[in-house]
């Protein structure tokens, strides 16, 4: 049971350290609204240092002078930044004993996350339970980080940005807004101001972190947008697969998400990046109260022999806006993109990737797979470019779309741009719909229609599908089919 | 159309620049900061004779702006016209052109861009309309000077079970934009829009289609090819738009593109929007350098290397010249490529 007891102390420790004040509720929460005001409370909120607030605050001038964004092939009413909350943390009990006394509606929470048995049991303490480990970021705040220990013995360090920011200080400054800088875009400045927490990985020179690294994000508080920043930093021949997941509750007013992800290769490293995105999407007939999910990943590839994967599966969200994105710096570094983003109902997605070739012999994979079904829009949006220096670069991309009736819209928008005389790229794309003869023979073998769609789908997302690590794949499998229910017929 | 209204208006503010979408890859505004003097009369007497004079019926002459405004083709006629776009000096101008052809008519346009060494700024509009079961072949063959820059915009308004194929070849100019927009009405009307590229030292040429299939049982294909040598720059935008109902669509689109030098770009954006199902929509995009292994097959069997080169090229941008249904015009589209190749 030394398990049971390390973990409530680790979570009763954090939860005294930064909420060790009041359990007045309106304290929890900065004031409605967006002001350098706020920005300082969140920093203090926060016990950050000095340099961080600077930081945040210089973040926050720049995004006064930024325009929102337009070119996405989206459409939502116009965001009031004055609107929303910036900061909300959980409600505050002094801390438990044990953790029958954690909050039941977070544990209930975390069942409805579909947190997988076996983590629940790590979470539950019990002895051989495998190791796994779980930061999850509970509405702004690290809640509960287990097997740090574990992989402190191999000198990985994973834990949230905030204990990063007071803890680490020296390897932040070094990385964080190197990848995505201050003033990238609209979303990663406002995120650079006010951003509540998100997870820190540094894997040391020639380590292969021993488990996978997995965070369930969640958007609880109601009216709280939510902005996580995520730095993650594989040294010299370090390898690390980090997982991230969602889901939302239903919400009747649209929440803003407005995440930056950094990855940091250095030489001969790897980072493999893998999302299952489903946050609540909206009403299927109105498209009211889902999440906007703005998003700002991308991965420097700054070490020769370096490489990135982004695999993501995004079915949720009423607005997705996100491009995960390789700069392909070092010398014969390589960058590779999965997706299979579905549409139903009113969403929107307009999503895709960038691989920035700038050193030479670099390569990159793009295998793009849309869906779309309902009245919903999906768009695959990519950037492939080689930099005159970047000789023997090489691209393949694959983008299909997929249309499941006669309201919903896929469109395709690649970027190609070469500067040089010596790369290759290959790009072809291709959009129809569900093949009826095939449909036809599914059902003719005695599937029903909707079992017969899910197979034909599944076929089309397999390239994809099996790039996720296993414990996403079932999971991500059955999404997939969740995603599409009611679609056809 | 803003080039034309900005040269007719002397302001340069309405040029396209590099911040508007469709222009990313032809920045017109960062070029031309001052509005040109209107270009001189010129007469079409002095101009000599074009490349297409000989194969054509009527030649009509837009010189620096100026000249005949309309080509029409009655129900049921078959005619061949060239149609010569002139441009000379340093001025600015710009003209329009429509074209009808009636029911059940045939046209065969081949038009020609013709610049000197001046630093023109030229645009001409065309208004190009298709009526029913009537066919155009469009053949163009832009030969700028490298000071010049030129836009040509043609808007097709196509019939339905009416017919419009098209050949675009280039060697581009200092900045040139020839784009094509199509309104397809489905109802079996068939399109096809290719285009050749092929630049050298600083020139840039940009190839820019845009298809709107409104309704069912539409067809379009696609194929552009390009060469860029020495600092040369050439784009390629296609979009293929399929409105809701549009079901039945077919369209397919092919860009592929050779850079020759370490110190050429070429910029590709081809675009599906889709909002019909029963489609079947699909583009290809490649770009990269001659293969090795056919250079060293041909090299191995006696070719010297610039021979071998100048052959593979050739036969690159061949599949494209070959689609050319006019026979007379595809003999002088290939001579004159083969020239810009060879140069």
């Amino acid at each position: 049971m030394a398990a049971v007891k390390q973990t409530v102390e680790h979570v009763a420790s954090l939860e005294k350290y930064k909420h060790g004040f009041v359990t007045d509720i309106e304290q929890d929460f900065a004031p409605k609204g967006l002001n350098a005001d706020t920005v300082r409370f969140i920093s203090a909120k926060k016990n950050e240092p000095e340099w961080m607030l600077q930081w945040r605050l210089e973040a926050f001038e720049r995004w006064l002078a930024l325009d929102e964004p337009d070119w996405a092939k989206v459409s939502f009413p116009p965001i009031d930044y004055q609107d929303s909350y910036y900061y909300a943390a959980p409600k505050e009990k002094t801390g438990p004993k044990s953790l029958d006394e954690v909050d039941p509606d977070l544990l209930e929470t975390y069942k409805k996350l579909g947190i997988p048995l076996r983590e629940q049991e790590v979470l539950a303490g019990v002895v051989g339970a495998p190791k796994y480990a779980v930061d999850a970021v509970f509405d702004s705040v690290s809640v509960v980080t287990t097997f740090k220990k574990e992989l402190a013995q191999v000198g990985v360090i994973f834990c949230s940005m905030s204990e990063a920011i007071r803890e680490y200080p020296e390897l932040v400054k070094q990385y964080l807004g190197t990848v995505v800088p201050v003033s990238d875009n609209y979303f990663a400045c406002l995120n650079a101001a006010v951003f509540s927490d998100g997870s820190f990985v540094y894997v040391p020179p020639g380590v292969r972190c021993p488990m996978e690294l997995s965070t369930y994000f969640r958007i609880n508080a109601e009216n709280s947008g939510q902005f996580e920043r995520t730095l993650i930093i594989a040294d010299k021949g370090a390898y690390v697969s980090y997982l991230e997941g969602c889901t939302a509750p239903m919400r009747d007013e649209n929440q803003l998400h407005a995440a930056v992800v950094e990855l940091v290769v250095l030489d001969d490293a790897e980072i493999k990046y893998s999302t299952v995105q489903n946050w609540y999407p909206g009403d299927p007939e109105t498209g009211k109260g889902g999440i906007y999910n703005f998003v700002t990943k991308r991965a420097d590839c700054r070490g020769d022999r370096s490489k990135v994967s982004w695999t993501q599966v995004e079915t949720g969200s009423s607005i997705t806006w996100k491009y995960p994105s390789c700069v392909l710096r070092g010398e014969g570094s390589s960058g590779e993109f999965y997706s299979i983003a579905i549409t139903n109902g009113r969403q929107q997605a307009d999503t895709g990737t960038k691989m920035i070739h700038l050193g030479a012999n670099t390569r990159s994979r793009i295998i793009s797979k849309g869906i779309s079904a309902g009245r919903s829009s999906n768009t695959y949006r990519g950037l492939v470019s080689a930099h005159p220096k970047a000789k023997g670069a090489r691209n393949f991309t694959q983008c299909d779309s997929l249309l499941i009736g006669k309201h919903c819209a896929a469109h395709t928008v690649p970027y190609i741009e070469a500067r040089n005389g010596q790369s290759k790229f290959e790009h072809e794309a291709t959009t129809t719909r569900l093949s009826e003869d095939q449909l036809f023979y599914a059902m003719q073998r005695g599937l029903t229609q909707e079992e017969a769609v899910q197979l034909l789908v599944n076929g089309f997302v397999k390239d994809v599908l099996q790039e996720l690590p296993m414990e996403f794949a079932v999971e991500a499998q059955k999404l997939v089919a969740i995603s599409l229910e009611g679609s056809v017929g | 159309m803003t080039v034309a209204a900005a040269i007719r208006e002397r302001d340069v503010s309405q040029l396209p620049g590099k911040r508007d979408e469709d222009w990313r890859w032809t920045d017109l505004r960062g070029l031309i900061r001052q509005a040109p003097e209107p270009s001189a009369v010129i007469d079409p007497g002095s101009l000599g004779s074009g490349p297409f004079d000989a194969l054509a019926e009527d030649v009509i002459v837009v010189a620096n702006g100026r000249g005949a405004a309309h080509i029409g083709v009655e129900p049921g006629e078959t005619k061949v016209v060239a149609l010569r776009v002139v441009s000379r000096g340093d001025g600015a101008h710009a003209a329009r052109v429509s074209i009808d052809v009636e029911t059940g008519g045939r046209l065969v346009l081949l038009e020609t861009y013709e610049g000197d060494a001046g630093g023109y700024l030229g645009q001409v509009g065309l208004l190009i309309s298709v009526a029913e079961n009537a066919a155009i072949e469009r053949v163009v063959l832009a030969s700028d000077g490298a000071e010049g820059v030129t836009v040509s915009e043609a808007l097709v308004e196509l019939s339905p079970g009416a017919a419009f194929a098209q050949t675009v070849l280039t060697s581009g100019a200092r900045r040139q934009r020839l784009q094509t927009t199509v309104r397809h009405p489905g109802g079996h009307a068939a399109l096809r829009l290719d285009g050749v590229y092929l630049l050298a030292d600083k020139r840039h040429a940009d190839l820019t289609t845009v298809v709107t299939h409104a309704a069912l049982h539409g067809a379009t294909e696609q194929l552009t090819k390009g060469v860029v040598r020495d600092q040369a720059r050439g784009v390629f935008q296609g979009r293929i738009v399929v409105a809701e109902g549009a079901d039945h669509t077919d369209a397919r689109m092919g860009h592929h593109a050779l850079i020759l030098s370490d110190r050429a770009e070429v910029d590709a954006k081809p675009e599906l929007e889709i909002y019909a199902d029963d489609v079947s929509c699909a583009h290809g995009n490649t770009v990269g350098a001659l293969d090795d292994e056919a250079l060293f097959y041909a090299r191995q069997r006696g070719i010297p290397e610039p021979e071998a080169r100048a052959m593979l090229t050739e036969a690159f941008i061949g599949e494209v010249v070959d689609r050319i249904v006019h026979e007379p015009a595809r003999e002088i589209a290939r001579a004159w490529a083969a020239e810009q190749l060879r140069a």
